[in-house]
């Protein structure tokens, strides 16, 4: 997946610069039971579809200052309102970590994940995994969200700061990363490791 | 596995359900933005559905080992707190307005079926059922949580959740099959019980025991064979865990209650006990029937002039005796005299 270089990234997803921009249909897959933290999860969830939400519609542009990712999806739940919808993106903070496995002691992922807070605003949080349930806040770095929801649809625009250090999963103009994605279905009550995610990783390449 | 654990008994006999430990709790705990709902201590007319509403057939708990997938309740289901006209009431020149929820339907309340109890003329009867967090010896919560939010402590086995690893996704509500986990949407956290610690820390039993009026609960450590909680499961083997068969093995322990005897057609009484036994075995297990009878025997025999080292016990004519090590008195505690002293008040 590329990431194009442009003057000025956007955080509405509805900006016209999107429209100009390659997009990659990511297929998402439910997260395996097997992986499941808990016993009491994998038997609560053991006859209930989840992760149903695919595919995952993706572009990305960057300014060299901030990359952003415009992730686009369709929600399918059923309306239950305790949970939110959510989404995330993952990025390798070193080492060779497994997405399945949200990365381990020595091989971190940083991720930042969307939701939108019980009093309306946009949460952009920034946290650090090194194992599946072992999520912790990550680093303080510069953030933004956009939000758009239409026609049954959700967009958002989660931007972050290029660069690396700091517990920062490094982005840097011209080098090639790899990125994955999250996607929790709030309707269906999905929350924690229920959710759909890309399986493995994808190579985003950032232009110079 | 706790190397010790604090337990709780109360005695159905003498909960006369006035709610003071309800109160006593709420004030101390849950008052907090978010927490209108929790009553972390609830008191319930059995039989009847409870609180949160029909929690007995929520699912949750084990079966045979294995975690059962459970229901997470909803806010109208525990309850909800409402707030009520009192303005139009008192000052809205009405004369015919009453006192009613505000804000259309109210739902049901979580105390809805006070008094309503069961069985038919002559034979009505019901008895009060106070419950808290169990503190179990296998918490369903505990195992649930894939944040390890939730800990058994290891010198009381007392169970709390780190509201900072927390982040609300609500298993242990679903995996607890005594539904005594609440939901702060506010904070995003799940709140439950916390046996009073900070004062179980200082030596001071929970509030909930110790503002009861009827000298209902008793607390202490179970492995303590001086203590009242050792005594009651242990040795005299009167006090019985709430739905043992979840598979959590809790931690509070109940004094099934006696019963006048049931009326026949006639009026006259027969021998068997108003509450229905089958209800209370569907409570507390098969052994509530031997523990009547022993109850009613050492009746028997305190009315016959004899001793009853557990009637006694149950009767806890020394107030403090019901609190095994926690007698402290709270204004004794480190936090109380740091309190005073900050707002310059004597000691």
């Amino acid at each position: 997946m590329k990431c194009i270089r442009v003057d000025r990234i956007e955080l509405a997803p509805d900006a016209r610069i999107w429209t100009a921009q390659p997009v990659t249909a990511i297929d998402m897959v439910a997260t395996p039971p097997g992986l499941q933290p808990t016993a009491y999860i994998q038997n609560s969830w053991a006859d209930r579809p989840y992760g149903r939400i695919t595919p995952l519609r993706v572009a990305a542009i960057h300014d060299g200052e901030m990359l952003a990712i415009r992730l686009s999806w369709k929600p399918v739940g059923g309306g239950n309102p305790d949970f939110p919808d959510a989404a995330a993106i993952a990025l390798p903070v070193s080492g060779d970590p497994v997405l399945g496995l949200m990365g381990a002691p020595d091989a971190p992922i940083h991720l930042l994940r969307w939701q939108t807070h019980h009093d309306g605003g946009e949460l952009i949080r920034s946290i650090l995994a090194e194992g599946i349930g072992s999520t912790r806040p990550g680093p303080e770095i510069k953030r933004r969200v956009g939000v758009r929801r239409h026609d049954g649809l959700i967009d958002i625009v989660i931007a972050r700061t290029l660069g690396q250090g700091a517990g920062a999963a490094p982005l840097l103009a011209g080098k090639t990363t790899k990125i994955g994605f999250a996607v929790w279905d709030g309707g269906n009550e999905e929350r924690a490791g229920i959710k759909a995610f890309s399986g493995d990783w994808i190579d985003l390449a950032l232009d110079a | 596995m706790s190397t010790r654990q604090v337990a709780m008994v109360m005695d159905l006999n003498k909960c006369l359900g006035c709610q003071t430990c309800t109160v006593a709790c709420k004030r101390l705990w849950t008052r907090r933005e978010g927490m209108a709902h929790m009553w972390w201590n609830s008191v319930n007319t059995q039989p009847g559905t409870g609180t949160p509403h029909g929690w007995e057939h929520m699912g949750g708990g084990f079966k045979d080992g294995e975690a059962q997938p459970g229901h997470r309740p909803t806010v109208s289901e525990y309850g909800k707190a409402w707030d009520f006209n009192h303005q139009e009431v008192a000052f809205g020149g009405k004369p015919d307005a009453f006192l009613k929820p505000e804000g259309g339907d109210p739902g049901k309340g979580p105390n809805w079926d006070e008094d309503i109890g069961g069985g038919e003329y002559p034979n009505s009867n019901y008895f009060y059922l106070p419950r808290i967090c169990n503190h179990c010896t296998h918490p369903a919560c505990l195992k649930a949580c894939p944040r390890k939010s939730i800990s058994k402590r290891e010198e009381d086995g007392i169970v709390l959740i780190d509201e900072d690893r927390c982040r609300g996704y609500r298993f242990c509500q679903e995996a607890c099959p005594y539904k005594k986990i609440y939901y702060n949407e506010l904070a995003g956290v799940s709140e439950k019980c916390i046996f009073c610690f900070p004062r179980i820390d200082e030596g001071v039993t929970t509030a909930c025991s110790r503002q009861c009026p009827g000298r209902v609960r008793f607390v202490g450590y179970l492995d303590d064979p001086a203590g009242p909680i050792h005594k009651l499961v242990h040795q005299h083997k009167v006090a019985l865990p709430l739905h043992a068969e979840y598979g959590t093995q809790p931690n509070v322990y109940y004094v099934p209650p006696m019963s006048p005897p049931r009326l026949d057609a006639e009026g006259n009484p027969t021998d068997e006990p108003r509450v229905p036994t089958e209800y209370l075995v569907s409570l507390f297990g098969p052994r509530v029937v031997e523990v009547l009878e022993h109850l009613k025997a050492e009746r028997a025999r305190a009315a016959a002039g004899e001793t009853s080292e557990v009637l006694d016990l149950l009767i806890s004519r020394k107030w403090l005796d019901l609190f095994g090590p926690f007698t402290k008195h709270p204004r004794e505690t480190e936090g109380a005299k740091l309190s005073h002293a900050a707002k310059g008040a004597p000691l």
